[in-house]
């Protein structure tokens, strides 16, 4: 019996990514639903991006709704003024501010552009360690800038999208591609998946469907919710090396918003307009993508028993890797992080699937045949 | 707290199947390490390694000391081997059971 077990009661621990720091720097107080809550998020003049519980610590008003004095974001109740490092800095109308205004506050860093912050419910300083790696060249001439999106998903545990890094069959059936190699390394805070797949001609370019894309594809999670997924594409022989960043913030206890970015290596002799134009293609079939996986879980049913096949990923080591972000940091055991090596066998499955994709594409031509007489 | 909070006993002795049976002990045959492998197929392979195995292999131990760290998609070639040897020795058998 499918045992759907019960949702995780805390947040998982480690890096999560708010979104472009360009975006979030431009000034002005930004509201980020995450955790539960809702943070505040705005840049001081150093700079700095700052990082607060969105709700005022006074009397619970929207600092998301406050303005940015200085280098403070200020309450739009009674304009408490509340500096990066979380201490109230001035109340307007007081005599003194009482030593004890202090807001929950993350620590945050920008790397590779984007803005990261340090979620743990045991409140340990940020570990800079397990920060996802600096991407050489994003961020200059070599790369488009990144592309952003973001897509709600109400009714899922974040753990769904984390799944993914096994699920070799779903690549066939949800995106369309034949994944003719897969290969799974976890170890540490780290999950890796390495595939290369081909499009289905049968698919008519839905998806990665389109006969003509080759894509080899190695996408690493550090930690519970950032994947850097670094592809090569080969379309009709044009290669492009795509980076796409994959990563979400859990918003409630069932619920969490997906983001994704991806920058194309400009390639020799492209104009900017171009390289734009191909990063804004391959955003659009990632997002296609992602569209056709949240569809999925917005309806599937949470499952803590998977009854596997031969050739299904390893989930279950998966999730034991998973699950170290999710209890306290004294209680993470050995196998949680210990590495281990997956590969697994595609040849009966792409046999399978190149005969269902033979059937599918006569069929359609009888059809049309028909259709035509 | 944990993140699987199973609602059955059955899901442990799942859990137990999916990750712990049918491993076996194969020793790298240049250094100490030992490390749990169970191949379904002549391709499909599980590698479960150990904290003082993956201390223990030289290879790892070489990559380790590379500038930019050993990335995580390096496997032993020394240990690839040494499962190969394995399955010829017949010590190592390929085959699935039901799934896992
Ligand atoms: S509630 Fe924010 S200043 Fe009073
Ligand atoms: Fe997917």
């Amino acid at each position: 019996m499918l045992d759907t077990g019960s949702v995780p009661e805390r947040f998982a621990r480690g890096w999560h990514c708010l979104g472009l720091a360009t975006d979030l720097a431009d000034g002005t107080p930004h509201g980020v639903e995450a955790f539960g809550g809702k943070l505040v998020v705005w840049s001081d003049t150093q700079g700095n991006i700052n990082v607060l519980d969105g709700y005022c610590r006074h009397m619970g008003g929207d600092l998301t709704q406050g303005s940015v004095k200085g280098d403070e974001i200020a309450c739009p109740f009674h304009d408490w003024r509340w500096g990066g490092d979380g201490k109230c800095k001035a109340i307007p109308y007081a005599r003194r501010v009482p030593l004890r205004a202090r807001t929950a506050r993350y620590e945050s860093v920008v790397r590779n552009g984007m803005l990261m912050i340090w979620h743990d419910a045991e409140g340990s300083p940020a570990n800079h360690d397990i920060l996802p790696p600096e991407l050489e060249g994003i961020g200059t001439e070599r790369y488009t800038d990144w592309t952003w999106n973001v897509l709600d998903v109400p009714t899922a545990h974040c753990g769904e999208i984390v799944d993914n890094v096994v699920d070799m069959a779903h690549f066939f059936y949800i995106h369309f591609a034949f994944p003719t190699n897969f290969r799974n390394v976890f170890e540490g805070h780290m999950a890796t998946q390495f595939m290369e797949s081909t499009g289905r001609p049968d698919m008519a370019g839905e998806g990665y469907g389109d006969e003509d894309l080759i894509l080899k594809s190695e996408a690493t999670y550090y930690g519970p919710s950032f994947m850097i997924n670094w592809l090569e594409t080969d379309y009709k022989g044009f290669l492009t090396k795509v980076i796409l960043v994959n990563c979400h913030v859990p918003t409630g206890p069932n619920s969490f918003k997906l983001q994704y970015g991806l920058a194309v290596e400009k390639p020799d002799g492209l104009d900017d307009k171009t390289a734009r134009y191909i990063a804004k293609k391959y955003s659009d079939m990632f997002g296609d993508g992602f569209l056709q996986d949240v569809h999925i879980w917005l309806n599937k049913a949470p499952v803590q028993n998977p009854l596997l096949c031969e050739e299904d990923g390893p989930v279950y080591q998966l999730r034991r890797w998973y699950e170290q972000f999710y209890v306290d940091a004294a209680d993470v055991t050995d196998e949680m992080t210990e590495r281990f090596e997956f590969e697994v066998d595609t040849t009966k499955a792409n046999e399978f699937w190149r005969a269902e994709v033979e059937a599918n594409l006569s069929r359609k031509a009888a059809e049309d045949a028909t259709a035509t007489t | 707290m944990a993140y699987i909070v199973p609602s059955s006993a059955d899901t442990l002795e799942d859990q137990r199947l999916y990750t712990q049976a049918r491993l076996t002990e194969v020793a790298c045959l240049d250094c100490l390490a030992r490390v749990g492998v169970k191949k379904n197929s002549e391709h499909h392979t599980s590698i479960q390694w150990h904290a003082e195995s993956l201390a223990e292999c030289t290879e790892f131990r070489r990559l380790d000391a590379a500038p930019t760290g050993r990335p995580i998609r390096a496997s032993c070639p020394r240990m690839q081997a040494s499962i190969d040897a394995a399955v010829r020795d017949g010590q190592l058998t390929i085959g699935a059971e039901d799934g896992y």
